[in-house]
Formats: C-alpha cells, structure tokens, sequence
C-alpha cells in the first residue's frame, strides 16, 4: 500500500477523494491547501473523529460521501501513517484501488448482492430494475452521494445500474489515486429495501 | 500469531457515531501491540464492510476473525460467514490463504473477571456486601443471544458471593431496569450495561429508565435516588481491557 501511495506522490501533491495528499506527509480537505490556520493533527488515528463528522458537526454514516470535514491539517511522520490515516478517512478505498491496479479486484452485480441478504432485508432482492436505476441514481450521484466510481453492473448481463448517472461515473477517472467501488454498500442495500417497502 | 492476520469484526452503525468507536479503538490498541502482522476492522453497517475485507486481506496467509459481538447469535451464525464466505470455523480458500472464525468476545470467560473490575471501578470500592450489581441486556432481540450470555455472567458472578444481589435486568422486559427499586434491596446499586459500545441505549434510555436526570456525561459521579446510592457504568465494551478479550479469543482458537 505504502507502495501504490509512493507511486501516486512520485509527480508531487495528489487528491484522494476530498483528501489533498501533499510530500513531507501532509494531509488537508482539498479546498484547505492553503488554509492559514488550519487545526492541526498529529495522529493517524485523529482521522477517525476527522472522518466521523461533517462541517456541521452531523455523523458521516457514509465516509466516501462529499461532506469531508474542512479545516484541518494532518501533519505525519511517515507513509506508513499516511496510509493508516487515509484507511480512516476511506475506509479499505486503498485496498480496493491496488487490487484494481493488479487486475485482481472482483466486482459483485447489484443483483448478487441483493439475492444473498437475508432476515430483514431480504425483501430488497424483489427490487425492479426501473427502481434501481432511480436509487442508484439517488444514493451513488457524486453531488450529494457518494464520490466513488462504481465498477458493479446491474446483474449479471453487465447492465450499468443507472443511466440518470452521467456515463464517467461508472468508469476509472486517470488520476493516481480514485476511489473506487466494487460492490453496492449497505446504504444502498437499505434504500432498495426502502423502495420495495414504499411501493 | 506474528505472521497471522486479525479482523475484528463489529456490527457498526449508520446512525450512531459511538456504535463502531470501540472496535476500532480496541483494533488500534492491538495493532500498536505488533501481535499481528496485520490488523483491521470490518462492519456489517459502516466501512470497511465486511466484503471490503475480502481485499483488505487478499495478501495474508492466515486470518483470524474476531466477531465482536456480546453472543452468538444472527450476526455471528448468518451475517459474518456469508458475507465473509466462511464454511465452519476454518476456511481454506483457492489461493491457500486460510481464514478462522473465532468465537465472539462475549463468550470468553474473562468477561465474567472484566464485568467484575469494572463493577469495582464504577463502583469505588464501596462495601460490596450490602450492594447489588445489575446487569442490563436487551432482552427482545429474538435472533441474539445476548440475554442468554447475560444470564451465563450473573450466574458466574453471583456463585462468587462477593454482592448482596446479583440480578439480570432488561430494557424491554421483566425483570426491567426501570424496577431495579423493587428488584434490589441493598443500600448500593451498581449498574453495568452488558453491550459492546455506548449509544442512546447506554447514554439516555437506561440513565431515564433508572430515574437519572442527568443527560451527556452520565458515566461519573454516583445517583442518590430515594436514598440509595446508585453507580453507573458505561458499556461493557469500551471497556480498554476488551482488547485484551479479542487476543484471548484467537488464543482459544489455536488450542
């Protein structure tokens, strides 16, 4: 990881998400780059509090949601923290991105997901499809969603799950560092059980 | 267990920020202990998820999954080895790697000591003789077991004979803690909530079911309530020690 991280910083500062990732170990929300008198961190495990909660002070049940904290600064010693804090800010993205980079990450369709939950939300499964195209649209759309770029389809025919979505949503942005998703969250599996249960 | 992998495992929450605050406390005290070569979390309701795991470990030889959870129950039995694809306690994948499912935390007998210290620690070293410890469960959750472990601790504690009383008390059914008057008939009442993180439940239902009117930090100083002297603790599973009880678990797998 540490690795994929030192690749990524070889041409200077780069972006994870909201997360500005600069040399010497630093890390700010993006917008705070040249913030004068940001709050200053020196823990990685800081960005657990940093992660949970929103500029309003409202719990961040999502962490790839577009509301990161501003204000701060994470001042660290080396990558090894660099890699820890972020694993806090994005919860495994770090993982999932180098297993994409070696061609190994396995995606799961919607619909997979869907057919293995079981006790209350078992009702999902019995979604349509006209109905995840509106939720995916809802819960996934970057402004307001959730930054990820989705690598899941529909199902198995390798349908993408929704068209409300603009097409570069469901592709690999070139940068060093996107967040990447490879399965539909339990957010997402809770408002498809939303959907079927309102219907 | 130095080339060995741990994921603790715990239930998370898309509502409550306290929910998933001491599985990844009790993953980075452990982490800072170099016991293993690798440590990490994993949640059923925030992230990483569980499926998120899969990768997380793709490297690992040999991972060790703790369940951070009070019992056995839906969770444990259901959840965990189907988003995990176990098949049994051990589980060899294609690759080689070989994943362990270990008991829950709340299983190990060392929570019966745990509940113990912190009665004590909560409780100030008060005469332990004219004073009743309550244990809080659920107690309607039909698919965990969690009123069952909880019952298993007090017998334990209770065959100590070290307290007056030792009593099961729910939120949802008798015995109820909001009858703990009636229930106890020492002059002191120690209260431990048996959950693995603090939330509504710990912070404001229980503290109103038992006549508290403080709200925030109700964790600090004891109640005078009708003339008893009431010691309230926060859940079980902040407790530091709980870490301790995760490593334990593992150990008890490997003998």
């Amino acid at each position: 990881m540490e690795q994929l991280l030192a690749a990524a910083l070889s041409k200077g500062a780069c972006n994870f998400g909201q997360i500005a990732v600069r040399k010497g170990f630093v890390l700010t929300h993006v917008d705070d780059v040249d913030l004068a008198q940001p709050e200053t961190f020196r823990s990685p495990e800081d960005a657990i509090a940093l992660a949970g909660f929103d500029d309003a002070g409202k719990y961040r049940p999502l962490k790839t949601a577009p509301n990161l904290r501003h204000g701060w600064r994470m001042e660290l010693v080396d990558l090894g923290e660099v890699v820890r804090a972020l694993d806090y800010f994005y919860p495994a993205r770090l993982s999932i991105l180098r297993e994409w980079k070696e061609d190994r990450l396995e995606t799961t369709p919607l619909r997979a997901t869907l057919d293995r939950q079981s006790g209350m939300y078992r009702v999902a499964a019995s979604i349509s499809d006209e109905q995840i195209h509106e939720v995916v649209a809802d819960v996934c759309r970057s402004d307001g969603g959730c930054l990820r770029r989705i690598l899941w389809r529909r199902d198995a025919s390798g349908t993408i799950p929704s068209t409300k979505l603009p097409p570069e949503k469901f592709e690999v942005p070139n940068e060093p560092l996107p967040l990447l998703c490879q399965e539909g969250c339990t957010i997402l599996i809770n408002e498809c059980r939303k959907k079927v249960k309102a219907e | 267990m130095r080339d060995s992998a741990l994921l603790i495992v715990g239930h998370g929450s898309t509502v409550n920020p306290d929910s998933s605050a001491p599985t990844l406390a009790h993953a980075a005290e452990i982490r800072r202990r170099k016991i293993f070569a690798q440590v990490d979390c994993a949640f059923w309701k925030e992230e990483p998820s569980l499926r998120d795991s899969l990768s997380i470990f793709r490297d690992a030889r040999e991972v060790y999954v703790v369940p951070n959870f009070i019992s056995e129950g839906y969770f444990t039995q259901t959840v965990i080895p189907r988003e995990l694809e176990l098949n049994g306690s051990l589980t060899k994948r294609e690759n080689g790697q070989v994943w362990k499912y270990c008991e829950p935390v709340g299983s190990h007998p060392m929570m019966t000591e745990l509940l113990l210290q912190r009665a004590s620690e909560i409780g100030r070293d008060v005469d332990l003789a004219p004073t009743s410890l309550l244990i809080v469960a659920h107690g309607t959750d039909l698919n965990e077991n969690s009123a069952v472990a909880a019952k298993r601790e007090v017998e334990r504690i209770r065959a100590l004979g070290k307290y007056a009383e030792v009593l099961n008390v729910y939120m949802e059914e008798a015995p109820r803690v909001s009858d703990w008057r009636t229930l106890t008939k020492s002059q002191n009442v120690i209260v431990v909530p048996f959950f693995i993180s603090d939330g509504l439940h710990s912070y404001e239902d229980i503290p109103e079911l038992l006549g508290i009117e403080k709200r925030g930090d109700v964790f600090g100083e004891p109640y005078k309530i009708d003339n008893r002297l009431l010691f309230y603790a926060p859940s079980i599973g902040t407790d530091p020690r709980f870490a301790d009880i995760i490593v334990a678990q593992v150990e008890n797998f490997r003998t």
